[in-house]
């Protein structure tokens, strides 16, 4: 009864467009109300899902990208992207896959990912002509691929949720991760490309030779030490996620106003008051977001659906399916870290029992949550995508086939496919 | 964004009501980007704390998710203002002008629902939790939920903005930025 409540008022809300957050706010208020519970719980989850600490990191890659995007740093690393790859077409979609895959390496975080490079390079695809839901597609799916990364926290809650049931190392997962990103990261490539031959995206003349790519690189070089400074940071072991991210903003003040002197005091209110308005956006999704997943974990929603997947088939295809399916209906409402945690200690077991090896289930799941991620009703990062854009989900999806359609193909080869996850691992054993 | 439909060029809402709440818009947004800083600043000094004074101040990271609860908290509250909250695309674009008149007023009229609930509950925890101390910072637990209570009343101001403006025919214009 609960459960329909929650369910139905949701959709009902977010069809007659009150914004997802409230849908999801008022859905579970609702279905407190039918429990018989306090309301306030909802609220005590709400806070409860905002005070952690590695979230600081989204309102500060915000802020840097704004800074970047006003301060003269972000037109340099085009400059610089399309001396690269701007004769080619397409060639800013496909300098953003490049720039979003590396981000994301160093984030860990789809939805910080799309919120500091969605920021830089959604308006600039737009300003080059670029349509938005392209440049939003080709931002929001090039990210995801960032949960795959080595510095993925995602990776580290799924180790953390197999305990007990597996002994998963972080450093074969992180092994098991790199081809799938690679042949990932290869097919947002082929997208950018095909869809933009397919839309005629006008190229920018020729190759403009190698001593202009030398130029442009070196005027991006107080820019790119960002992503030095983070990735150096995280990879030592210096900083944090959060730290380095924080650093990040001061660096991105120095450059934009000692060093390109291109940021003025107008500009600079702008992207704080930018920032601030993202921040209490994200951040507030987030944490109902947590209101909404306790409910579906007080209902045990993924242990009913796991039981009832065992008795209908005993075919391992068919049960690797069946556990797809439902990890991306759970993975399009709820967030990563709660999907990973509240599914795996259900489907890991079935998985394995069914011959499935842990290291390679958990490659499956990551890509599976990141497609969620990108999938109404609750794509968090296509939402993200969709606001830095301005266009709705519904143009969004104009273009998000052959985008898609590659994720899926990635999630079936390592799903059917063990040697696309545990081949690398292997050698190391 | 909220509204599906380009809504049809409305002459802005300057009355007094909409003055107070610019004005409050404005004030949230300029606390909210201190805020803001201030959250920056307190993780550079437990980066600096820890490297270069060898000792990690413990209040910094405490200080920092209570300084974002509100950043985010005002963020919330001006989002509402400014149409800035994602949605999906709504159906209600389908309908005719008169029905989708109704419709935004009942979206508004939903999200100050849930600000107003936000609030009594914000204002409960609030009561409950002022006598826990938090250990690091030495502030009421309370104080979190205080943001709720702030945020909430502001949605609710807004939304009621936005509701007379609509039955009036004008826009409600961002205050700021």
């Amino acid at each position: 009864m609960e459960l329909t409540v929650l369910a139905v008022t949701f959709t009902l809300l977010l069809l007659i467009g009150v914004p997802v957050a409230f849908s999801i706010g008022l859905a579970s208020v609702a279905t407190i109300l039918v429990a018989g519970l306090p309301v306030a719980v909802v609220f005590q989850k709400m806070v409860g899902g905002m005070q952690v600490f590695s979230f600081l990191a989204i309102p500060f890659f915000v802020f840097a990208g704004e800074l970047m995007l006003y301060g003269g740093i972000a037109q340099r690393i085009v400059r610089f992207a399309n001396s690269l790859v701007g004769h080619v077409r397409g060639g800013l979609g496909m300098s953003n896959v490049l720039g979003c895959t590396i981000f994301g390496g160093i984030a860990g975080s789809p939805l910080a990912d799309v919120s500091a490079m969605g920021s830089v390079m959604i308006p600039l695809m737009k300003k080059e002509g670029y349509h938005a839901d392209y440049a939003v597609n080709v931002t929001t799916h090039a990210a995801l691929v960032g949960a795959l990364m080595p510095t993925s926290h995602n990776l580290i809650i799924f180790t953390l949720a197999t305990s007990g049931i597996a002994s998963v190392s972080v450093f074969s997962l992180i092994l098991a991760g790199v081809i799938p990103s690679l042949i990932l990261t290869l097919c947002n490539l082929a997208a950018a490309y095909f869809v933009a031959v397919k839309r005629g995206y006008p190229t920018r003349g020729a190759f403009a030779g190698w001593r202009e790519v030398m130029l442009s690189f070196g005027a991006s070089v107080p820019g790119l030490l960002i992503v030095v400074i983070i990735l150096a940071g995280i990879l030592s072991g210096v900083f944090t996620a959060t730290e380095s991210a924080a650093t990040a903003v001061f660096w991105a003040l120095i450059v934009t106003v000692f060093v390109y002197r291109s940021l003025s005091w107008q500009d600079f209110l702008r992207a704080c008051t930018k920032a601030c308005k993202t921040t209490g956006v994200v951040l507030f999704l987030i944490g109902i977001s947590a209101a909404f997943g306790y409910f579906m974990a007080l209902y045990e929603v993924p242990q009913k659906t796991g039981m009832l997947m065992q008795s209908m088939s005993s075919e391992p295809w068919v049960i690797f399916l069946m556990i797809n399916v439902l990890l991306f209906v759970l993975g399009t409402f709820l967030d990563m870290a709660a999907t990973l945690l509240i599914c795996t200690p259900i489907f890991l077991p079935i998985a394995m029992q069914f011959g499935m090896d842990p290291v390679q289930f958990g490659i499956m799941m990551l890509i599976n949550c990141a497609l969620g991620l990108n999938t109404p009703p609750v794509g968090t990062t296509q939402f993200v995508g969709c606001a830095i854009g301005g266009i709705t989900v519904g143009e969004v999806m104009r273009s998000i086939l052959p985008f898609y359609s590659a994720l899926v193909a990635a999630l079936m080869l390592v799903t059917y496919v063990p040697a696309f996850s545990l081949w690398l691992p292997g050698l190391f054993k | 964004m909220t509204l599906a439909a380009p809504a049809a060029v409305r002459p802005q809402a300057a009355h007094a009501f909409n003055k107070a709440c610019a004005a409050l818009s404005k004030a949230s947004l300029v606390l909210a980007v201190v805020g803001l800083i201030g959250v920056i600043l307190a993780v550079q000094v437990q980066v600096i704390g820890r490297y270069v004074f060898n000792d990690t101040p413990t209040w910094a990271e405490a200080l920092a998710l209570q300084l974002v609860l509100y950043v985010t908290a005002l963020g919330v509250a001006v989002g509402v203002r400014d149409a800035g909250h994602i949605g999906l695309e709504s159906l209600v674009g389908l309908f005719p002008e008169a029905w989708r008149l109704k419709f935004e007023i009942l979206i508004h009229a939903l999200v100050g629902l849930f600000g107003a609930i936000m609030a009594w509950s914000g204002w409960i925890w609030t009561t409950l939790k002022w006598s826990d101390i938090k250990p690091m910072l030495g502030l009421p637990v309370g104080v979190d939920y205080a943001a709720l209570v702030i945020a909430g009343v502001l949605i609710v101001l807004f939304s009621i903005e936005h509701v007379i403006a609509l039955l009036r025919g004008e826009e409600v214009v961002p205050a700021w930025n």
